[in-house]
């Protein structure tokens, strides 16, 4: 017995209430004049303290409700077995519908468990079906009802999602703070250990809740698949187009397999990789011949594995014309040019034409025309190029600025807008050079350049980053790469040239991918990349695109979004596999292949050992042991304020009477 | 609308007992729809010899200038009463719940009596204030003047000292010469027993005895919503009650000594009317003109 809330207590002290008014305002009463008092005998006296006694039992009634009532706020408990709390139970049937399940007869045989284990439930015990992939799906509330229970179990049906076995033990305990009965938890799984969360503390279940693990495979069994396909989302030129995919086997023998390269529909080319046991082959497809528009594509090896359905990798191509690029650099600079557009023309993913021109020529050119601007090492900017720009980056463009030696002939970044504040030529040190301390690799221009180690940067300048986001600094603190985003637009501040005079970073192959992505960036045709994962966000709309219509194609040609959400959603849960064909805010059409998590595919089983762990009892040993401390460990509080409210009830209304048949009664006679 | 003249509520607000008792009497005579001089006649009913001591101007001088004889002239209404009122002028007629205590009503009552006793009814009347001693006494008489001095003896007659029953009726009995009626105002804070012994020797004399039993309504029900101290207004005891007691015994113990005083009372052939101070005034002065008209 305790109480949740001991500081409600306090409450004791309005005891002094019934108290004051009781024995105060008895002392208080006047005197009142009488014609005669002959009809009042002594023995009223005796009656008085008859009286008195009665009014004690009033005061004592008053001082129980406000005892009560204190007593409640306090929430006491007591300490009740699970068992003893209720002989009822709620059994919860959990079914692993997971993308793994798909494998063999997997989630037939966990369904037909699930019906077996309904059967023989006790007919007063409440059930409840739920599935698992990435997130819990209730098919039911509790319900005695048999036939929508095994209803329930018989529709359900394959996902395409990860399992997550962590998030089964957080609805769990969620669903046992709601439910005062003892909660018997069944679930039905392939027990894929690339389930299990990484730190198994989060498979913790409630006291209350007893696991029942159903493992429908015992051991894991051999499984090849196309782990991952690494190809472009535009292509421009398709000799130049790469296809690389990773050919997985998880528990396999070494073998010989056929990777395929299908191309809306038709196989276009065919490889044959050697997968070492239990390791991984890449094949790689030297030209992505598609025609103009959308390509449904796949990479598929031949299937020799209970498990089909993960030998297919999807992805679309778009093939577009080229996209052309502002380059504007100074009439003398003819290096940096040199070096960006040897970076461009060597990237695989990118289809730009570069268009170099000096300061004064830019201030005719049509801005809006370009993916990207970018403004390398200027002497000057004029200023009618430079509002040019800024009504360009304000309505959605992107602009890259690259400040070389030049920088020292003016006080701020075009622009962007920070002051320069100083140039570090750092060859007249005693370093010579500085490295990259530090990048931010979630940034996409540094996603792929591994942190540009062994680039010397010679020559930098120090610009007041303001509210801009720093991606990388120098090991000066110099911030190096910088990003500001200025209205719908962004401006990419690089504090050094691109050239081979301020660093040696364009001799560094780590310049390709460099430019390569930050040109991607920037045009905006990262963000439309053709291959997705299950259970993925996609962004339907920016922030300037509210209220515009967006659809949304499922694999199964269902329109998922609903009218309002067509113009109000703001991202959107790739549920299943396969192809989804969108229509965007900004009007682009687009088709994004939607791949399964790959993990689900290594089709390894939790160990029996950690699988008892889960289920709490270790060993046979050890829940011997545990067997003498089970009642105490069950023990949990049950909460009783709801009977001493009940009791706080009675003790008013019969304070109520008693206070009206004491000092109530004349003003019924009077009436 | 006359009898809300004869409410005591409405009387309270009327500055002089005459004008109160002209106002009762008034309201109440026209009410019954008869004569004012109800009872009264100067229809000739007989002579009667002269004895010395009687008024020289009722002798009919006529009957004496043929027979040398002094007769009296007698008329019907000369067959006058005589009212003599005994008023309880105690402390405990102090006690009012609303704008008329006892006392007050106990003098309208009176007042109203003798009005209608004098200007209506040509009797005499008289009136003794008392309380543990006679405080005021005025012979019955129907000289004129005699309604001013009654109503003055009420005006001045104020609550004081306790009850004694005793004194008064001795004091009344030495002046007690015919037969009348009388009646006695009082809240009769004594035993029914004790009341009766001492008012019946009046009734031995061949009076009419009416018991004129004031009360307020709230001794009748006392509002006592919580325990209180209580205070005799005659000796100032005190003694704690509580309401419970007040709803069952007091009221037992109440109405049973009004059933008793009621009982005994008519049982020694005396009338008792309980008059309660929110009541009219009308059922005291039919008590008083139904007795009247028996003894005509």
């Amino acid at each position: 017995m305790g109480l949740l809330a001991p500081w409600f207590l306090a409450g004791f002290a309005a005891l002094a209430i019934p108290f004051y008014v009781h024995l105060l305002r008895r002392h208080t009463t006047t005197p009142r004049p009488f014609s005669s008092l002959m009809f009042f005998e002594r023995r009223t006296q005796s009656s008085i303290k008859h009286r008195r006694l009665r009014y004690l039992v009033l005061l004592s009634l008053r001082a129980l409700l406000f005892l009560l009532l204190a007593l409640a706020f306090a929430n006491p408990f007591i300490n009740r077995t699970a068992a003893k709390m209720n002989s009822e139970k709620l059994e919860l049937l959990v079914i692993d519908n997971s993308f793994s399940m798909r494998a063999g007869n997997r989630l037939a045989d966990a369904k037909r468990e699930a019906l077996s284990v309904l059967s023989s439930r006790r007919p007063t015990d409440k059930a409840q079906v739920m599935a698992l992939g990435s997130q819990i799906q209730v098919l039911t509330q509790a319900s005695l009802d048999p036939g929508a229970l095994r209803a329930a179990v018989d529709n359900l049906q394959p996902g395409d999602s990860r399992a997550s076995y962590g998030e089964l033990a957080r609805a769990v305990r969620s669903l046992a703070e709601t439910v005062p009965t003892p909660i018997e938890l069944h679930f039905f799984s392939d027990m894929q250990k690339s389930a299990m969360p990484g730190n198994f503390s989060e498979l913790a279940l409630p006291a209350n809740v007893t696991l029942v693990l159903h493992p429908v495979v015992k051991d894991a069994v051999p499984n090849w698949t196309v782990e991952s396909v690494n190809a472009p989302g535009q292509v421009w030129d398709p000799k130049k187009a790469r296809v690389q995919a990773v050919i997985a086997g998880f528990g396999t023998p070494a073998a010989t397999r056929t990777v395929s390269l299908v191309l809306n529909g038709k196989t276009a080319a065919t490889k044959t990789v050697n997968v070492p046991a239990n390791g991984r082959a890449t094949a790689e497809f030297q030209s992505l011949d598609v025609p103009y528009g959308f390509t449904k594509c796949e990479v598929r090896i031949d299937s020799a594995d209970t498990f089909p359905a993960d030998d297919v990798s999807i992805f679309a191509v778009e093939r577009t014309d080229p996209r052309h690029a502002l380059f504007v650099s100074d009439a003398g600079d003819s290096r940096s040019p040199l070096y960006f557009r040897s970076a461009l023309g060597s990237a695989v993913e990118s289809a730009f034409v570069l268009d170099v021109v000096s300061a004064g020529d830019a201030a005719n050119q049509q801005l809006s025309k370009y993916a990207f601007v970018v403004l390398s090492d200027l002497i000057s900017v004029p200023s009618g190029l430079e509002s040019a720009l800024v009504r360009y980056v304000q309505g959605g463009g992107s602009v890259w600025i690259a400040e070389g030696t030049s920088a020292s002939h003016s006080a701020r970044v075009p622009v962007f807008g920070g002051n320069i504040q100083d140039s570090h030529d750092y060859s007249r040190t005693g370093d010579h050079y500085l490295n990259v301390a530090d990048a931010d690799p979630s940034h996409p221009s540094v996603e792929k350049a591994d942190h540009w180690a062994g680039v010397k940067f010679y020559f930098a300048v120090k610009v007041d980053p303001g509210d801009a986001r720093v991606i990388a600094h120098l090991t000066d603190g110099t911030p190096l790469l910088m990003e500001k985003k200025i209205g719908e637009g962004n401006v990419l501040l690089f504090a050094s040239g691109l050239d081979n005079l301020t660093n040696d970073f364009p001799l560094h192959p780590v310049f390709v991918p460099f430019v390569e992505q930050t040109a991607l960036y920037l045009s905006g045709t990262e963000r439309r990349s053709g291959a997705r994962v299950v259970d993925s966000f996609l962004e339907l709309r920016s922030s300037k695109e509210q209220s515009v219509g967006v659809q949304v194609i499922d694999p199964q040609g269902q329109r998922p979004l609903s009218l309002k959400e067509s113009t109000s959603a703001q991202t959107f849960r790739l549920a299943s596999a396969g192809f989804y064909e969108l229509q965007l805010a900004n009007g682009r059409h687009n088709v994004i292949g939607v791949n399964p998590d790959r993990r689900e595919s290594n089709l390894e089983v939790i160990p029996d050992d950690v699988q008892a762990l889960w289920r709490g009892n270790p060993s046979a040993e050890t829940a011997a042991q545990a067997a003498g401390g089970a009642a105490e460990e069950q023990k949990q509080p049950y909460r009783v304020w709801w009977y001493i409210m009940l009791l706080v009830f009675a003790a008013a209304i019969a304070e109520s009477l008693l206070a009206d048949r004491y000092l109530g009664s004349q003003q019924q006679e009077d009436l | 609308m006359l009898q809300r003249f004869l409410d005591p509520s409405v009387l309270a607000g009327i500055s002089g007992l005459d004008l109160v008792a002209k106002t009762v009497v008034d309201g109440f005579v026209n009410g019954l729809h008869r004569s004012p001089d109800f009872g009264f006649s100067q229809e000739f009913a007989e002579y009667r010899a002269y004895s010395p001591g009687d008024d020289l101007r009722h002798v009919d001088w006529n009957v004496f200038a043929r027979t040398e004889r002094a007769y009296l002239k007698r008329y019907r209404g000369e067959t006058n009463s005589i009212l003599t009122v005994l008023l309880d002028a105690s402390n405990s007629m102090k006690f009012s719940s609303h704008a008329v205590s006892k006392m007050d009503y106990a003098r309208f009552t009176a007042a109203s009596l003798f009005y209608l006793a004098i200007q209506n009814q040509r009797d005499a009347a008289g009136l003794i204030v008392f309380d543990d001693e006679v405080r005021t006494y005025i012979r019955p008489s129907t000289r004129q003047g005699q309604l001013p001095r009654l109503l003055s003896g009420l005006e001045h007659a104020e609550p004081h000292a306790r009850t004694d029953f005793a004194k008064p009726l001795d004091h009344f009995q030495q002046f007690l010469r015919r037969r009348g009626i009388v009646v006695f105002i009082s809240d009769f804070y004594d035993s029914p027993e004790h009341i009766v012994r001492t008012v019946e020797p009046l009734r031995f004399h061949g009076n009419e005895v009416v018991l004129f039993h004031i009360l307020d309504p709230k001794e009748i029900r006392p509002e006592i919503k919580e325990p209180s101290t209580l205070i005799d207004l005659e000796t100032q005891d005190r003694i704690e009650i509580t309401p419970d007691y007040v709803r069952d015994e007091y009221r037992k113990k109440f109405d049973a000594h009004v059933e008793a005083l009621r009982d005994k009372t008519r049982g020694a052939g005396m009338d008792y009317h309980l008059l309660v101070t929110d009541r009219p005034l009308d059922d005291a002065l039919r008590e008083y003109l139904t007795i009247r008209q028996g003894r005509d």
